[in-house]
């Protein structure tokens, strides 16, 4: 396969650590309650990259381009739905899919949603709002679609609405970003429960999570990178984590993974 | 009153006989209130709330589910929730709460909701008191429900932090005996509050229950962990996203 020259610099996967799912929910609870640092402050960078990642697997220019969000009821689903705001921004033509109704949907994904909706991007909900032929036929004529239906504290496989917007993604053919992880794999084993996305390019946020690189993990995921959400170095040292300044050469850096 | 008609109403009678809001009532009741109050079977799509709708009826939702969306400036429907039997729904200021503005509501399937204006509530509530219990039982258990979600939410937290908490202990001063590993030092509950940084009633109502899942026993300001696994279970445990 020819690789699109995304830009981004490059580092060996071998040079910075994995963490498993309760690693990072650690990471998470620290930088939340020990660091003081914002889920909103860490979301707006995670869709600021994502879009920029999009960007690039679009060949550099987002104008005119559609793209399909997806977007699940979690904190994974408030990145993509802030990823949408700058792929607006930058001019795609942008389609919002919610796996859930939008009350179900975590307090921070909602704050970001309500500025989609003032801004007039379109956004619906699955199953409800849009007629499943309809969805088919926007994903497969999308230019690339972004999956933020699942992160990385997902137990087993989806369920509901989220189950259900996965496998249509899971069957679309347009090109696919991740983020954090391609939804449906086991961010601990990489091993899919039930269905799961195959993406073209996945953001995996902070420090990359095992499952997405072992075998089946890579499998899914393509061409990884890893995106800096601003946390600092003292905080990975408290669970124990040594990390040698990952984002030195750009806040978002490829992934070079062997076999 | 018609056959057609006398059939309906026995009909409508045996579906307010359902509906908890009129439990503990004669069949003279029923019939009386049968009267007063509107029983409506909507077809799948058919709009039950509209923001311009009079703010004076309220809607009990009898059988099936409805779609509660709101239009976005392009026209198009966005799904805010979905509701399930049981849920009283419409004005909801005589039952001390506010309805969701420029909401619109319509069965997603074959629904049957029960229609009553404020008024005739008031009526009823005067002269079945029963009636207004029953509605206390019901907002009772809604906020009980808040309660316990808010409470799920931080106990989740305290719980998750006291499980690592006490394993640094056992780490640090832990003696492992037949029973478990006993930590060695003694602390009040004050002490082990104020290091997870919790209030001492949430941390006694944390080790409680953590009591009751044979995960630790408590005596003399010391703490006995049994279950060592599965307090490790607590610790790692993260909420969903």
């Amino acid at each position: 396969m020819i690789e699109a020259s995304s830009g981004f610099p490059s580092s060996p996967a071998s040079s910075i650590p994995a963490v498993t799912a309760a690693q990072m929910a650690e990471v998470d609870r620290l930088a939340v309650e020990d660091f003081g640092i914002e889920i909103q402050q860490m979301m707006e960078q995670a869709g600021s990259h994502l879009a920029e990642l999009v960007r690039a697997e679009l060949g550099g220019d987002l104008r005119g381009r559609r793209v399909i969000v997806a977007v699940g009821p979690g904190n994974n689903g408030g990145g993509g739905l802030a990823a949408a705001r700058h792929l607006a921004n930058r001019g795609a033509s942008v389609r919002v899919i919610l796996a859930r109704p939008v009350n179900r949907m975590s307090e921070p994904a909602r704050h970001q949603l309500a500025i989609l909706l003032e801004m007039a991007v379109d956004c619906c909900v699955a199953i409800y709002d849009v007629p499943d032929e309809e969805l088919d036929r926007e994903l497969a004529s999308a230019d690339a679609i972004v999956d933020a239906i699942v992160g990385y504290r997902a137990a087993g496989a989806p369920r509901d609405g989220v189950g259900w917007l996965v496998d249509r993604v899971a069957s679309a053919s347009a090109p696919l970003i991740s983020l954090d992880l391609p939804s449906g794999i086991d961010p601990d084993t990489g091993e899919a429960a039930g269905a799961a996305v195959r993406a073209t390019a996945t953001l995996t946020l902070a420090l990359p999570k095992t499952g997405l690189l072992s075998e089946t993990g890579r499998g899914h995921a393509g061409r990884i990178h890893l995106g800096d959400i601003g946390l600092p170095t003292a905080l990975f040292r408290r669970i124990g984590v040594e990390v040698n300044t990952p984002f030195a050469p750009g806040r978002i850096v490829r992934l070079e993974v062997d076999g | 009153m018609t056959t057609t008609q006398r059939r309906s109403f026995t009909e409508k009678l045996g579906l307010l006989r359902e509906l908890e809001l009129f439990s503990g009532l004669s069949e003279t009741d029923i019939e009386a209130i049968g009267h007063a109050t509107t029983m409506t079977r909507c077809h799948p799509g058919q709009v039950i709330i509209s923001p311009d709708d009079p703010p004076d009826r309220i809607h009990i939702l009898k059988r099936g589910k409805v779609r509660v969306y709101r239009v976005t400036p392009d026209g198009k429907q966005l799904t805010l929730d979905i509701y399930e039997p049981g849920t009283i729904l419409g004005d909801m200021r005589l039952l001390g709460q506010d309805r969701v503005p420029e909401a619109y509501a319509d069965a997603i399937d074959a629904a049957v909701i029960c229609t009553v204006t404020p008024d005739e509530l008031r009526r009823l509530v005067e002269r079945y008191p029963i009636i207004g219990v029953n509605i206390i039982t019901f907002l009772s258990r809604r906020l009980q429900e808040a309660e316990r979600e808010l409470e799920a939410m931080a106990y989740q937290r305290v719980g998750q932090r006291l499980a690592r908490k006490l394993i640094d202990l056992a780490q640090r001063f832990g003696v492992d005996t037949v029973r478990g590993t006993l930590i060695g030092a003694r602390l009040t509950q004050q002490e082990l509050a104020e290091m997870i940084g919790t209030t001492r009633e949430t941390l006694a109502h944390t080790l409680a229950d953590f009591r009751r899942r044979d995960l630790l026993d408590t005596e003399n300001h010391q703490v006995l962990i049994r279950d060592a696994e599965r307090l490790a279970e607590v610790a790692d445990a993260g909420e969903e996203s």
